[in-house]
């Protein structure tokens, strides 16, 4: 027994790990074996070693949710007037020239909001009455309204907003914070990804995709039930304890072996098996919700063992408590286009119903119990939707990529900011008009990184997360 | 000479051109006083100067430091000064010249590089680069030598080097000589030959990439002619597997795949191709025609079917069919790919700059990109999976060719039936009706014989074809790599700092692109190629940048070897089995992969090759190892992709709800390369052992070492299955358990344990069978079988054990 626990570390010490890699770096002297040992587990980021974080870090992790499809700022966020006064016109014909949508065809009218909007909060944010959780945190958030990025279908807009480019084959902002900063958990994957919805996010894997940094740092996804990660149960028939002779009995001829050829690398699987064991447990006692309290599970209005937004929003706090560098939530469908399946009356306040209470509660709960500060949580998709409408029996609104509305909270972001203004009809940013770049220059920033110096030299070229853009938005930064 | 404008005004560009001439004769006097000290002190350090070369010493230098304001990019290029082309540097119009030949003294670049002024000084502050004092001696050295400028080494001639004569009784023969004249410079000793058992598993798994049988090593052993070593290396080249082996690696840069790509990601068929290449490598075809018939088989004379076929290499490219799409800007994508895609597997060059800029390091301009652009810019598809080929079998043929005369001959008839039937050509009505029962027998044959004609079509396996368009499509320069800015026109061409195209088509087509490629005298094809070779087989390229042979990429370690193996590759017929042989033969390659202190300190990266590298397997491999180390893996080679077990959930995360049918019998055990790739949800057991995700060419795969590839290797179900099936036939051998073991040790890692191992395992064994004795749920479970002995499950425990060993699944 006593041999055994020397070879399983128990849930170790952070700085054995970092000691751990440190001396195999000393021994093989630095450099060999490159990305091999740069894998050593994402738990020490491969760019520590280059003066990663450039400054001091305001924040240690990051939450997005993401509301797949592209949510209507129009009808959520941002109360326009004039959009309901003109509504049935054809916008202005300066405004379409030049302009590329995916299904418009140019002889769509402008259409006005049906919800009911009120401002809340000292900053007088408007909110629709379909978002009633939202008031609590009005004066938490930065709410940005004049959002833009660069490509219009869904795809390639949910790559651009996680890796910069549109074209699949980039670091995910997620791979790159592991890549620049490793994790702090010792026995979860770095960068974790839930979903929940009634499909999985258009543009599949290519999302959390480490792209050309080593996979360690690639999101890893995690399914719902006591099994979130693959294979991550023993087979029928192999208990706890047979699994650790098992883990044991591979190590000790792991060293056996490692005595004859002396490689590191050897060291880095033994670690790696010894991880993997203890995530065995790490992982199905994070899924297993029944510890919260009564009142924490109302508050979000999760229920243990039933897939939902609301139970991925509590296990992405109980992920970042455990030091998990980045959590992304998909939640699927915002892509109202209006038609029998998706459309602004029926299918909006549903959704919200799904979102509103688990996002509220996720930024109070963290705020709660002291980790806002250090958490930043983002909500938004990939693009916002026109105000011209597509108006069939039932009606919605095509994609919009010139101003839309996201909003951001904790790790250092200001607090109850509106930033960004677009004109009445919301067709542009009129004011503090941002791009998707700038916005993840920020979050680098929050994280201590100076995203012009996070690089990866992939084909000959240094890449980054922000491509050629971003520049970071002082003004909502605290 | 102009004012100096203060800091504080006027555009940063502005100012800078103006500081270039402002520096005072003084300043420069006393940053030489300096400079001639530092020289000094080197001198009397002892360390005197070699000779310089262009190439190693000075490019470098301003590549990485001056030429991303200075370099070949027109739009970025400060003060009208380009440091890359020497005609620039020295020319005094209009300024001071940067360089004057043979007096450093006098040039403005030294003046500027020593400049302790923050608003003089270059590399600016601000731009993070700086010189080091080294470089900056280096860079006076060079001028005062008249700064001699000199062709990338990439770009000139292969010249087929002497081979270094050196004293030794290793080299077995040239590669060593070249080698080992750098070990013998740095006083290192390579390491000795690995032994007998070690070299067979190297050659098995980087020849075929499979576990080789106890009994063919043994045959091996046994074997004592004095070119054993050699006549196992032409019977693994001469294996089917070795086109496995060897297609994967080029599959990995076709970036080839079984569905679209994208959010739809529906699944293509285009598999055909696969098996093309597959073939191809097999039956050695020389690399110059399988250039040729991949990038323009169709252009060829008379294509046959396989070279048609074979152009699926650029079929490859994702289609987006996402609702609203504009079909012209992921044509323009596709091709785009194209473009880089040929760029980086024949010229291991990074020419996807050029889309948006002109290159900031290589002599690319972006009109040169949209020219080779141009090639590409013809052919029929657009964002689109057609145009296909049909591939029927000669026996499906003859049933489609026979169906088709009897639904033309019944539509004949019917038509001759119909004008018979016309009141004024038939009087008589007992005509007309026997007329009509019969014409009612045909059209029922008719739609039987179209149902089974739509039937047979089905069946019928399809592949994606590159085809060129009826109407030339307009070629021309897209601003910032935006296909809605028009520039300037441009016609198909190849960059002026290579070769020119010599071309038998007009305008220039894809066929003349492919066959200027492999002209003998082009400078990066075949080196670039045996680069990819070489680090396929030694575990780094010589030119460790294996995809940018331009001037930021690294230089190579052993500039002679790479020509030689060039010059070889081509005089060899372009014959990659010939080549691969040279290499597995050279001593170098043989030596043992043991880790060596002194060679860790003298060469940390192992560039020297004072030792073989030792490495994890590509992830298929990880498989087809479990698979054949357990007697389970299917011999079949090519075929429709496969669907092996998979954990269930992996589709809870694509957009599709994705079927995924698990392929029943010898198809669950096919090789890795056969498994079904869907690009947005790969295949997780691929996935995490470094598959590439082949959205774009990859021309070298990572290699990771995770939790996550532990908890696939121990849990997977296909792993299970191989050590259920390996530990059943160790429980079924007739001998003892030491015996037993020394079989499962051979079976899986080629060599017998030591004893200490033997001990460990063994002792292991026991425990478990042990425990099992009194556990027949778990030993049920474990054996997947009601009526497994304790004695039966625990060799699965000890399989299960062997195929998670870092040993087994790396390469030595």
């Amino acid at each position: 027994m006593a041999r055994r626990k020397r070879a399983i570390e128990s849930p170790a010490d952070p700085r054995k790990w970092v000691a751990n890699r440190r001396e195999v770096l000393r021994s093989a002297g630095v450099g060999i074996g490159g990305m091999a040992l740069a894998s050593l587990l994402a738990r020490d980021g491969w760019a520590r070693l280059a003066n990663v974080p450039h400054h001091r870090p305001k924040a240690k992790s990051v939450i997005f949710l993401f509301m797949a499809g592209g949510p209507s700022q129009l009808d959520l966020f941002e109360d326009k007037p004039a959009l309901r006064k003109h509504h049935g016109q054809l916008p202005p014909r300066s405004y379409l020239d030049g302009k590329r949508f995916a299904f418009l065809k140019g002889t769509e009218t402008l259409l006005g909001s049906a919800q009911k909007f009120r401002r809340y909060g000292e900053c007088g944010q408007s909110l629709c009455h379909l978002l009633p959780h939202h008031r609590k945190i009005v004066d938490e958030v930065t709410w940005l309204h004049a959002m833009k990025t660069d490509v219009f279908n869904h795809g390639p807009a949910k790559i651009f907003v996680n890796t910069g480019s549109a074209q699949p084959g980039r670091p995910s902002m997620g791979a790159w914070l592991t890549y620049g900063l490793g994790s702090e958990a010792d026995d979860l994957p770095g960068f974790v990804v839930l979903q929940s919805g009634p499909r999985g996010p258009r543009g599949g894997s290519a999302l959390w995709s480490s792209g050309f940094l080593p996979t360690t740092y690639q999101g890893v996804p995690f399914r719902y039930g006591p099994e979130p990660i693959l294979d991550l149960k023993s087979p029928p028939g192999i208990d706890r304890q047979r699994q650790r002779d098992f883990v044991e009995t591979v190590g000790a001829l792991n060293r056996e072996h490692l005595a004859v050829v002396k490689d590191p690398e050897i060291r880095t699987r033994i670690a790696a098996y010894e991880m993997a064991f203890r995530m065995q447990r790490s992982a199905p006692e994070l899924m297993d919700l029944s510890g919260e309290t009564q009142e924490t599970l109302r508050l979000y209005g999760a229920t243990p063992g039933k897939p939902s937004f609301a139970n991925n929003c509590l296990l992405a706090r109980r992920l970042v408590e455990r030091g998990v560098r980045f959590v992304q939530i998909y939640h699927t469908n915002w892509d109202h286009h209006g038609g029998p399946t998706e459309n602004l009356e029926k299918h909006l306040p549903a959704i919200c119903r799904e979102v509103d209470q688990p996002s509220a509660a996720l930024v109070m709960d963290l705020k709660r119990r002291g980790l806002l500060d250090e958490t930043i949580v983002i909500w938004g998709g990939e693009f916002g939707r026109t105000p011209m409408g597509e108006v069939r029996k039932t009606t919605g609104r095509d994609h919009h990529i010139d101003a839309y509305s996201m909003w951001v909270a904790g790790g250092g972001f200001r607090r109850g900011v509106i930033h960004g203004r677009t004109d009445e009809l919301g067709l542009a940013g009129v004011e503090d008009a941002k791009h998707v770049h700038d916005l993840q220059a920020t979050i680098l920033h929050l994280m201590g990184i100076d995203h012009r110096r996070l690089t990866f030299r992939f084909q000959g070229r240094d890449y980054r997360l922000t491509d050629i853009g971003g520049e970071v938005i002082e003004e909502i930064v605290a | 000479m102009t004012t100096p404008v203060p800091p504080t005004t006027g555009t940063r560009l502005r100012r800078r051109s103006s500081r270039l001439f402002a520096l005072a004769t003084w300043d420069r006097y006393c940053i030489w006083a300096v400079l001639m000290a530092a020289q000094l002190v080197g001198l009397a350090s002892g360390n005197p100067p070699t000779a310089l070369d262009f190439a190693r010493d000075i490019r470098p230098i301003l590549s990485d430091k001056c030429f991303r304001c200075h370099g070949p990019d027109e739009a970025s290029r400060e003060a009208d000064l380009r440091l890359d082309d020497r005609e620039s540097a020295l020319s005094n119009e209009g300024r001071e010249p940067a360089i004057v030949p043979g007096q450093p003294e006098a040039s403005l670049l030294m003046a500027r590089v020593t400049s302790s002024d923050p608003d003089e000084r270059m590399p600016p502050p601000d731009s993070g680069l700086t010189l080091s004092p080294e470089e900056v001696a280096r860079l006076e050295r060079w001028i005062a030598a008249g700064a001699p400028y000199e062709k990338h080494w990439a770009f000139r001639p292969i010249r087929r080097p002497e081979v270094p004569v050196v004293r030794s009784s290793w080299a077995r023969n040239p590669v060593d000589r070249f080698i080992e004249a750098r070990l013998q410079a740095v006083g290192l000793e390579a390491s000795p030959p690995a032994p007998r058992r070690v070299l067979a598993r190297r050659l098995w798994l980087d020849l075929l990439g499979v576990a080789p049988r106890p009994d063919e090593i043994e045959a091996f052993l046994a074997d004592r002619h004095p070119d054993a070593y050699e006549r196992l290396v032409d019977r693994l080249l001469a294996s089917p597997y070795f086109g496995e082996r060897w297609g994967r690696h080029w599959l990995d840069q076709a970036r080839y795949a079984d569905t679209n790509g994208y959010t739809v990601d529906s699944p293509r068929s285009i598999w055909p191709y696969r098996d093309w290449v597959i073939a191809a490598i097999n039956a050695d075809m020389p690399f110059d025609q399988f250039t040729v018939e991949q990038l323009a088989g169709d252009l060829l004379p008379h294509p046959t079917r396989d070279q048609l076929v074979a152009t699926g290499f650029h079929r490859n490219t994702l289609v987006n069919q996402e609702g609203g799409v504009d079909r012209e800007q992921f044509r323009v994508e596709s091709i785009v790919d194209r473009v880089n895609t040929t760029g980086a597997v024949w010229l291991g060059l990074t020419v996807g700059c050029g889309q948006c800029h002109s290159h900031k390091f290589d002599p690319l301009t972006q009109k040169e990109y949209y020219q080779l652009f141009a090639f590409f810019n013809h052919s029929e598809d657009a964002n689109s999976v057609a145009p296909t080929l049909a591939l029927p079998t000669p026996e499906q043929q003859r049933a489609l060719a026979e169906l088709d005369r009897r639904i033309a001959e019944a539509k004949k008839l019917l038509k001759s039936a119909t004008e018979a039937n016309k009141p004024e050509s038939s009087p008589g009505g007992e005509k007309s009706k026997s007329n009509s029962r019969d014409v009612e027998k045909v059209k029922t044959k008719l739609k039987e014989w179209e149902g089974e004609r739509k039937r047979l079509v089905a069946q019928i396996p399809t592949t994606m074809v590159m085809r060129e368009r009826g109407k030339r499509r307009e070629d021309f320069v897209m601003v910032r790599g935006d296909f809605l800015r028009r520039g300037e026109p441009v016609r198909p061409d190849v960059p002026s700092f290579l070769p020119p195209l010599e071309a038998q088509n007009e305008p220039p087509n894809r066929l003349d692109l492919a066959r200027w490629l492999v002209r003998p005298d082009h400078p990066l094809t075949a080196r670039v190629f045996v680069n990819r070779v070489w680090m396929h087989l030694m575990g780094a390229g010589l030119v460790e940048t294996e995809n940018d042979f331009g001037y930021q990429g690294s230089p190579p370690s052993h500039p002679e070897l790479l020509d030689y193996l060039a010059s070889e590759f081509i005089a060899r017929g372009w014959s990659l089995k010939q080549l691969t042989r040279l290499i597995v033969c050279s001593a170098t390659y043989r030596q043992s992969s043991v880790w060596r202190d002194d060679v860790a300190r003298v060469d940390p990266r192992n560039r020297l090759w004072a030792r073989q590298s030792r490495h994890r397997v590509e992830a298929e491999i990880v498989r087809d190892l479990a698979l054949s180390a357990s007697g389970l893996l299917s011999r079949q080679v090519g075929g429709p992709s496969v669907y092996p077990p998979q954990p269930k959930g992996v589709y809870a995360f694509t957009q599709r709800k994705a079927q995924w049918p698990t392929s029943q019998g010898e198809a669950r055990y096919r090789r890795g390369i056969y498994v079904f790739f869907m690009r947005s949800a790969p295949y997780p057991q691929l996935t995490t052992f470094d598959v590439p995700r082949m959205n774009a060419a990859c021309t070298r795969r990572t290699i990771s070492n995770t939790p996550l590839q532990a908890l696939t290797l121990s849990n997977n179900a296909v792993f299970l299955e191989a050590a259920r099936a390996l530990g059943s036939q160790l429980a079924a051998i007739d001998g003892t358990d030491a015996e037993r073991l020394e079989q499962a040790w051979l079976r899986c890692l080629g060599r017998s344990p030591t004893e200490r191992e033997q001990k460990i395992l063994l002792e292991y064994y026991r425990r478990q069978m042990e425990l099992l004795q009194t556990a027949p749920e778990e030993r049920a479970a474990i054996a997947e079988g009601k009526t497994a002995s304790a004695q039966q499950a625990a060799w699965i425990l000890v399989a299960r054990v062997l195929l998670n060993l870092d040993e087994f699944i790396t390469r030595e």
